[in-house]
């Protein structure tokens, strides 16, 4: 059993302390992503769960061994890198074969290890070749196959595919997913794609500046953000977000519209908040995603218009702010021309304004 | 780059021939000198001057080699075996020593780090000149004057610094993802060096190696003073005492020259490549 | 490191530097012990002991002038000694004069191979064949090469009849110094060019493309783009040089050994006549520590600009 356990968990480089005590429990083989701007602190925390990084404070335990003391290679877990750090003097099967060759394991151990590794991950045709003479997906194929002959009891990747271009990132997305799937193995998955994280993650953790901010399902950071950073960071496009004062039991924004609030929601009077909405909710009438519960209607000239083939972003003026609505089934639309937009408030999003966090 | 400007024909004529004219000038006295060992004296002194070799003469060496009738002065294959087994030795620690200094720079940030890196540089400022005074007096103390040893050690104290400098630079040219990676694969610090991060290296510290050899080589200012006989005196030190003789030998010179800079052609072919990218990498980067 | 807030038993000194020597932070330190013990065992000590020198009136032939102190007498002596500032006005003029020619002509060389699209590496083969020399086989080929009576220089302008009597290359003053730097030239122009042909070659194509684009002529890319560009090309050759133009000395003691009649004489001969010849050696070293610093100095100023110019080219990354 591999689960992996940070119990305030802290990185200091000389004065600058740049992770802040990081609580975080990851279930045995369960998928969890690290996600966040970049600079936030997701490698630091990767890299001290490796054993590259010393552990400040705090401890971090690996199944029922507290860590913290153990160099990299007593921890038995395997790391993807974003460069893939492939031995550049070592053909394609050497590299597989080189964890397993310092563990002193008997060769035609090695042998079958490292065949099935290139099996799973169709490398059979490229075994005697050098890195530099691969493209960059057969490299990262080759960076996880040597991950997982290895029978780690956890992997950590970080960033594997920001070097990939769009289409190979999202053909690795699935890869990886599906090897997931096959090795049942504990992931800890490091990335500043929201995208990737939503898609491959059981649970993902939203990091800023040394902190987490949110752990959660997808769905879950998804569909209730506990602050407004979660939720300008999870979601393309970002969540809309403006300013708002309560007055009864209406939201007034700057431009006076009222939106009226979510029964239930008891807030005091001339709070100030932040009205949060996705530009899903937010549709020309007869091109919206959801049709169930109240809507509000408010009509706008549209400032700009991006047709991305199956639905066109709208950007139209509302609160005194840009804010971006989605069209699906679109037909064409010119700047200038006056839509009838609907708000659909059971997707409301409303958050504190001086905090920050979700009401 | 030259496809870049379009040239006018004439232009390129007088850039060729500067180009040919630039490559005489660096290349005619060298060559000539080494002509000049496989000349007999009397047609390298006749007068008017002799330009095309008419005879071709093996002679000038044999002589320095006490091998020929007329007998040569010099212990010259003493002198020889001296600066190979100087040279190799003192390499073979300041490549050691440095490239594990050169490891440090690269690869870990500590308290006086920048401090430190100049100060092996400035180290290296000083003149053999001047620190063959006091070296002269401290190994006259301490009995190691006129030996191998105690050049070999000073050959080290001037190698360590630039070794330290180059091997610096490959490191760091090495991605340290590659270190990590070793170690978390299985390795220990040093087993990842060993497996990973030195065969990586190793052209460039041949490289650095070569170079600290030929400086060893073709070192004269200290030689003189810290060597006396033939027990430890070297190729360099021979070549004054020759011009220091009567009778100026210039074929039995040209030939002891050519001794020296046969080594220094062969291996500073070998290393080019690496040696202009290790210079230049070690500074830019 | 100590992970722990609690209070603990303050370690004694001993235990502390064992601690320390245990950990990794200690790595580096280790590693570099080697390398700073030789530096401080050949270098540093015997540094030490040649300053002491320089204040004492030691001579090589009465051990025990070692101890007798002087003061600031050799120093004093050495500003008012017309042939010790006669050579040292020559060190700084010869290393001013070899650097900027040497880097001149360089980037000629190198600006000058650059265009030349065939047979560049050859070329470059070619250019390091001074570099393989030792200065004092430098030495010996140019003092073969100017030799009055046989030398390649005299004979070939006699064979072209363009003088009847020999020209005294080494022996007169005026000319020897030329022999000298043309030597010193001959043996160090190609590290500038190959340094700079170097940095010729990882030149980025865009910001000229870019300029040529704005209207620049050739004169106006090569002074605002490749010549900024190649500054810190220049600055390494200029350190690397720096570091070790006392290896001029090699060559000059062959050549002239500052002769004639002193004429030739720079810092390092005088040192080393005054040291071992007349066994003057708490002069000498005063004479040393001059020559040091002047060393320093220059290698310190181009280290300077090297770093500069690095931070500044990071930026434009
Ligand atoms: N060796 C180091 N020394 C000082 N600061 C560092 C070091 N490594 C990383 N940092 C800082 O720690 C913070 C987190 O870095 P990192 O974990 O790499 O961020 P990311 O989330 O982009 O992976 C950054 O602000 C970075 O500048
Ligand atoms: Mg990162």
């Amino acid at each position: 059993m591999a689960e992996v356990r940070l119990n305030k968990v802290v990185k200091r480089y000389g004065k600058l302390e740049t992770v802040h005590g990081i609580d975080l429990e990851i279930a045995h083989n369960e998928f969890v992503v690290l996600v966040g701007p970049s600079g936030c602190g997701k490698s630091t925390t990767l890299r001290m769960i490796a054993g590259l990084e010393e552990i400040t404070g705090g401890t971090i335990s690996i199944g029922s061994r507290v860590v913290n003391a153990l160099p990299p290679r007593e921890r038995n877990i395997s790391m993807v890198f974003q460069s893939y750090a492939l031995y550049p003097h070592m053909s394609v099967r050497d590299n597989l074969g080189f964890g397993l060759k310092i563990a002193n394991m008997a060769a035609p151990e090695i042998e079958k290890r490292v065949n099935e590794a290139a099996e799973i991950l169709g490398l059979g045709p490229y075994m005697d070749r050098l890195p530099a003479n691969l493209s960059g997906g057969q490299r990262q194929r080759v960076a996880m196959g040597r991950a997982i002959v290895r029978n780690p009891d956890v992997f950590l990747f970080d960033e594997p595919l920001s070097n990939l271009d769009a289409k190979l990132r999202g053909q690795m997305r699935v890869e990886i997913k599906k090897l997931h799937q096959r090795v049942k193995t504990t992931v800890i998955y490091v990335t500043h794609d929201q995208v990737e994280a939503m898609t491959l993650a059981d649970r993902i953790v939203i990091m800023r500046d040394g902190h987490i901010e949110q752990v959660g399902t997808p769905t879950e950071v998804f569909e209730r953000p506990v602050n407004v950073f979660v939720a300008g960071f999870i979601g393309s496009p970002p969540m809309n977000q403006l300013d708002a004062v309560v007055r009864g039991q209406m939201a007034v924004l700057g431009d006076g519209t009222g939106v009226p609030l979510p029964a239930g929601l008891v807030l005091s009077e001339g709070q100030q908040v932040v009205l949060g909405f996705r530009p899903e909710s937010f549709a020309p009438r007869g091109h919206s995603l959801h049709w169930e519960g109240a809507t509000i209607a408010v009509s706008r000239p549209v400032v700009i218009a991006e047709p991305l083939g199956t639905e066109t972003i709208l950007f139209v003026e509302l609160g005194g702010k840009d804010v971006q609505g989605k069209m699906l089934n679109p037909r064409e639309v010119h700047p200038g021309e006056e839509l009838e937009f609907t708000l659909d408030l059971s997707r409301l999003h409303v958050f504190d304004k001086a905090s920050g966090r979700r009401l | 780059m030259s496809a870049m400007t379009i040239e006018k024909p004439w232009q390129r004529w007088a850039i060729r021939i500067g180009v040919f004219l630039a490559m005489l000038v660096l290349t005619v006295p060298g060559l000539w000198v080494m002509l000049t060992a496989f000349r007999p004296n009397i047609e390298v002194l006749a007068r008017p001057a002799i330009w095309i070799p008419q005879n071709w003469t093996l002679d000038n060496f044999a002589r320095l080699f006490g091998l020929s009738a007329s007998q040569q002065g010099l212990p010259v294959a003493q002198y020889f075996i001296n600066s190979l087994v100087i040279s190799l030795t003192s390499t073979l620690v300041a490549i050691v020593i440095g490239m594990a200094g050169g490891y440090a720079f690269a690869r870990f940030s500590f308290r006086g780090k920048g401090p430190m890196f100049l100060a092996f540089m400035l180290s290296r400022t000083v003149p053999g000149v001047a620190l063959s005074l006091p070296l002269f007096m401290l190994w006259a103390r301490l009995g190691i004057i006129d030996t191998s040893f105690g050049l070999i050690l000073v050959y080290m104290a001037i190698n360590i610094p630039f070794t330290i400098w180059l091997t610096d630079g490959f490191f760091r040219q090495i991605p340290i993802d590659l270190s990590e990676a070793a170690q978390i694969d299985g390795c220990t610090r040093w087993q990842a060096f060993w497996k990973i991060e030195f065969p990586l290296a190793r052209s460039g510290l041949a490289s650095a190696a070569i170079f600290a050899f030929l400086t060893s080589w073709n070192e004269y200012a200290l030689a003189s003073q810290l060597t006396r006989t033939t027990a430890s005196k070297t190729m360099p030190v021979g070549l004054m005492d020759f011009t220091a003789q009567f009778t100026v030998d210039w074929t039995g010179m040209s030939a002891m020259a050519v001794l020296i800079i046969i080594p220094a052609l062969v291996l500073t072919f070998i290393v080019q490549k690496h040696l202009i990218a290790g210079l230049t990498f070690g500074g830019v980067k | 490191m100590t992970t722990t807030t609690e209070p603990y038993s303050r370690p004694t000194t001993s235990e502390g530097i064992t601690a320390f020597f245990r950990s990794q932070k200690a790595i580096p330190y280790l590693l570099l012990l080697p390398a700073i013990l030789v530096i401080l065992s050949v270098v540093l000590v015997p540094l030490l002991l040649s300053f002491w020198t320089s204040f004492t009136n030691y001579n090589l032939t009465k051990p025990d002038t070692l101890y007798n102190f002087i003061g600031l007498r050799n120093y004093q002596r050495l500003m008012g000694n017309a042939e010790f500032w006669w050579a040292f006005g020559r060190t700084f003029l010869f290393i001013t004069i070899a650097l900027n020619l040497e880097m001149l002509l360089g980037l000629g060389l190198a600006l000058l191979v650059n265009k030349i699209t065939w047979g560049q590496r050859t070329l470059r083969t070619i250019m390091m064949f001074p570099m393989m020399f030792s200065p004092i086989l430098v030495g010996f080929q140019f003092k073969y090469i100017f030799n009055d009576s046989i030398g390649l220089v005299n004979n070939a302008l006699f064979d072209l009849g363009l003088i009847s009597q020999p020209i005294p290359w080494l022996v007169d003053g005026t000319l020897a110094n030329f022999s000298i730097i043309f030597a010193e030239i001959w043996m160090s122009t190609s590290i500038f060019a190959i340094l700079l042909l170097a940095g010729l070659m990882a030149l980025p194509r865009e910001p000229i493309e870019a300029a040529k684009v704005d209207g620049c002529n050739s004169w106006q890319v090569f002074r605002h783009i490749t010549l900024p560009f190649l500054m810190p090309f220049v600055y390494i050759a200029m350190t690397i040089r720096s570091l070790d133009v006392a290896r001029a000395y090699d060559m000059v003691r062959i050549m002239t050994n500052g002769g004639p009649a002193g004429r030739t004489e720079l810092l390092w001969t005088l040192m080393t006549r005054t040291g071992y010849q007349n066994s003057q050696m708490g002069m000498a070293n005063a004479m040393g520590y001059v020559s040091i610093i002047l060393s320093i100095v220059f290698t310190f100023y181009f280290y300077r600009k090297l770093t500069a110019a690095r931070t500044f080219m990071g930026g434009a990354q």
